[in-house]
């Protein structure tokens, strides 16, 4: 039997806290039941020699190990510092009263971890349990930072402050995917994905430790050339020439995508991971808005054409940052409104964070394209038909747009007119679960990560996505409708890691696609089955 | 004369910690939107399956509307019936509901008993002994005594119970935490002792309330001395007072702050709005964080910060 994990042993001198034995995540059925003995591959110890790799069976960050004693004081020290600040207003004014109201009113009930899919998931590991990275904090905070902590610890709940502490909770920061289901269901309103907000922030903002792909590769990169996947301006516009001209090949008529348009209706943001990966959904939002006689634009200036801001997950500084560039280009192109195109946390940081940080002009108004769309599909201007949409669809909801925007009937209304096989997931809506890509796992693939997210966060959403075709058949081409780039980029991970196209004819997609692909006059279908794109 | 001292000083340190607590939240800084939905104040449509103002089309250009009766009727129904907690983890409900029954029906007795007080000494006739309104509020007064002490007794020794044998909940239970629940059962055992052996129809109660108004000059007013259960009972209540803001069991009432500030915080910035004038004065803040990219050097406010590139680019 495994040994019971307690709070204070995140801060013992072990090589790995927590290891997941094969069998103990929850069970896949039929004919995933063949990688129920899966775990993620043993890291390697030479690699992991100079590495922080003692929390678990997986590395998001790498952090590199402390020389020796002296440097792992000067980070205790530093990792204080950074703690003390996250309860000033002038370094944290940004999250001060959630953050104290979380810190302070917590019943230790547990009503939280039932909500966790990655704790579910995980065969119910302790330390993925929602409340234990917060009451590390919190025992953190009471004793070290709070006047007689020290006495009053036996009683509040005692922990060991050294240099594996910090490190085992910075990792741990990074094993939630903030969907915050959690804080939905605590019947007192605490947040365990706030607090986990914060423990990141003080990593990165304090001691500059966050994962590279959302720092590095990600706000940096974003900042300096333009966009998260590195795509410069020019490049940008190159791929939205290619966009055209494959659109033109399924409209039958020639597709415009239009740049850097003075006084446009709208500003068109998409998340340039789309133009990469899926440069179908871009063409589709510029066949619809085209059909539809839209007055919008795109912008070919760095930080323009890329919706993403990575700093909602981990940095207030550096989403700042980055919601400032966009407010800026669209206040400088004269547009009446921001839309925001099928990316959740872009949804989310710039409409509803940056909301009170975008003063003056630069609060340009913003909106989701679900609404717009809605509008379209609804108004009667372009006609569609919805056989030709005539197999399986599911809608997986981005925690971002449904949570915590409250966005949840516009795509509904869509898919119940144009998809005719459309079907619920269980739960949906605001208390759907996770596609276990939140929080930047989608794009986080150092070591064995990946393999982690495939196999403990992204697990529930697979389960999910099996239960809503259940009763289907193994060989109709089932589509899962993903309406965010990291959702989507996350589910074609799992269809790919369980082969669930060759087993279960398990196709995914955005909302834009299944739209084009139900509008009447169009020369080619849009969604192909099986059928590898052009760009591929 | 030492009990009514005692309770004084805790309902003192009881008020003076919870306007502490509430002095604190209302002096915060404006934090940035941290929503959850459903939002209860929506209209009652949207809030049925969790939608937002946000699913209009140019939704800035209507006016921000909240909805009290909807967000009422959900309060109503969290606060009295704990329907959130009941939902999604019943049970823990089944012993947190009558706990919390417990707790509100002392204060719905005590609030009794002390309108009873107020018309002992200066009501109305009408409200005079033997008359039938004086009457049916003794009878209030033990029905709602009576149910608060039976709830309030089966919910503390239930939680106390779900603490220890629930593996979950023990693992996290701090010192503190099997402490106040242990406080509270004390509380409910002795008041239950008290009115079951010495004061069934609370006419203690009522002496003892009227002493604390009158400052022990009224003439029936309670000697706590008399009887053992009524002395500890009357020092546990004033303890319990006193402490309950000081714990995180200041919920009780710090829970606004959680739903109402945070939680369906959901009110856009307009141009021109106090949500404006509070961002840009959050603006000014002048940050230190030290990493490398933040670029603060304690002079650079937010606005300077958020406006520049960081360093790593440069």
């Amino acid at each position: 039997m495994k040994k019971l994990l307690k709070l204070s042993d995140i801060a013992a001198a072990s090589d790995c806290l927590c290891h997941v034995e094969p069998g103990e995540l929850s069970p896949l059925p039929f004919p995933y039941d063949d990688f129920n003995q899966s775990v993620p591959t043993p890291l390697k110890p030479e690699k992991m020699k100079n590495v922080e790799a003692s929390l678990d069976d997986t590395v998001a960050i790498g952090i590199p190990k402390p020389a020796g004693r002296e440097e792992e004081e000067a980070l205790v020290h530093q990792f204080l510092s950074g703690l003390k600040k996250l309860f000033e207003k002038e370094n944290n004014w940004t999250f001060l009263q959630p953050l104290l109201l979380s810190m302070d009113h917590c019943a230790r009930c547990q009503t939280c971890s039932d909500a966790c899919p990655v704790y579910e998931m995980s065969g119910r590991q302790e330390i993925y349990r929602p409340i234990f990275r917060s009451e590390v904090l919190r025992r953190i905070y009471k004793k070290y930072l709070r006047t007689g902590g020290k006495i009053t610890a036996k009683l509040t709940g005692d922990i060991d402050l050294n240099w594996k502490t910090i490190a085992r909770l910075a990792e741990l920061s990074y094993r939630c995917t903030l969907c915050r289901r959690c804080a939905s269901v605590c019947p007192i309103g605490v947040d365990n994905g706030l607090i986990n907000h914060e423990i990141r922030k003080l990593f990165s903002q304090e001691m500059g430790i966050a994962p590279k792909e959302i720092h590095d590769k990600g706000t940096i990169q974003h900042l300096k050339a333009g966009s998260t996947t590195g795509m410069t301006p020019a490049a940008a516009k190159d791929s939205a020439e290619f966009i055209q001209e494959e659109m033109g090949e399924i409209t039958g008529y020639k597709v415009d995508i239009p740049w850097d348009v003075e006084g446009a209706d709208i500003l068109l943001l998409h998340n340039a991971g789309e133009m990469l990966a899926w440069p179908e959904n871009v063409g589709a939002f510029a066949i619809i808005f085209q059909a539809a006689g839209l007055s919008w634009t795109m912008s070919s200036e760095a930080a323009g054409y890329d919706a993403v801001n990575y700093g909602l997950w981990y940095d207030d500084v550096q989403f700042s940052r980055v919601a400032v560039k966009h407010a800026d280009i669209a206040r400088r192109l004269k547009v009446k409104k921001i839309v925001i195109g099928e990316c959740g946390h872009a949804h989310k940081a710039l409409t509803v964070i940056a909301d009170r940080l975008l003063t003056g002009d630069l609060n340009v108004p913003r909106e989701s394209a679900m609404v717009i769309l809605e509008n379209i599909v609804m108004s009667g201007k372009l006609k569609f038909d919805p056989c030709k949409n005539d197999f399986p669809v599911t809608l997986h909801d981005p925690c971002n747009v449904v949570r915590a925007m409250g966005i949840v009937e516009p795509q509904r209304r869509i898919l119940r007119k144009i998809a005719p096989r459309f079907r619920e997931m269980t739960p949906h809506g605001v208390e759907n679960y996770c596609c276990g890509g939140g929080s930047g796992f989608a794009i986080m693939s150092g070591y064995n990560f990946a393999e982690w997210r495939n196999l403990v966060s992204s697990r529930k959403k697979f389960l999910q996505i099996l239960k809503a075709f259940e009763n289907e058949a193994q060989d109709t081409p089932k589509y899962v409708c993903a309406p965010c780039s990291n959702c989507k980029g996350t589910i074609r991970d799992l269809i790919s890691y369980y082969q669930a196209e060759e087993r279960s004819r398990l196709y995914y997609g955005g909302l834009v696609e299944l739209i084009v692909n139900a509008l009447d006059g169009m020369k080619k279908p849009m969604i192909r089955f099986g059928e590898k794109p052009s760009w591929e | 004369m030492g009990f009514y001292i005692l309770s004084y000083c805790c309902i003192a340190i009881s008020l003076a910690a919870a306007a502490r607590l509430i002095y604190k939240q209302l002096t915060l800084p404006m934090h940035v939107r941290w929503e959850i939905y459903p939002v209860q104040h929506e209209k009652a449509q949207r809030a049925a399956y969790g939608g937002s103002y946000m699913e209009e089309t140019d939704w800035w250009k209507t006016p921000y509307h909240t909805s009290f009766v909807n967000e009422f009727k959900y309060m109503a129904s969290e606060i009295l019936l704990l329907s959130g907690l009941r939902k999604e983890n019943k049970r823990l409900w089944r012993v947190s509901f009558p706990f919390h029954l417990g707790l509100y029906f002392m204060l719905v007795s005590v609030i009794l008993l002390f309108i009873d007080v107020v018309v002992t000494l200066w009501g109305p006739s009408a409200f005079a002994e033997g008359r039938v309104l004086r009457t049916m509020m003794g009878g209030l007064i033990v029905a709602s005594g009576w149910f608060g002490l039976v709830a309030g007794l089966i919910g503390s020794l239930g939680l106390l119970y779900r603490r220890l044998a629930d593996r979950d909940m023990q693992l996290y239970t701090t010192p503190a935490d099997y402490f106040n629940v242990v406080f509270i059962l004390v509380f409910f055992l002795c008041a239950f002792l008290t009115a079951a052996f010495v004061d069934p129809l609370f006419d203690a109660a009522k002496s003892y309330l009227l002493g604390l108004l009158t400052a022990g000059t009224y003439t029936s007013a309670y000697d706590p001395g008399q009887n053992i259960f009524g002395a500890v009972t009357i020092i546990l209540a004033s303890l319990l007072t006193a402490y309950i803001p000081l714990t995180h069991m200041s919920h009780m009432f710090m829970k606004y702050f959680l739903y109402h500030k945070v939680k369906w915080d959901d009110a856009p910035s307009r141009p021109g709005s106090a949500i404006e004038s509070a961002v840009l004065q959050n603006l000014k803040y002048r940050p230190t964080w030290k990493a490398k990219h933040i670029g603060a050097d304690g002079e650079k406010s937010w606005r300077d910060i958020a406006s520049s590139f960081p360093k790593e680019m440069k």
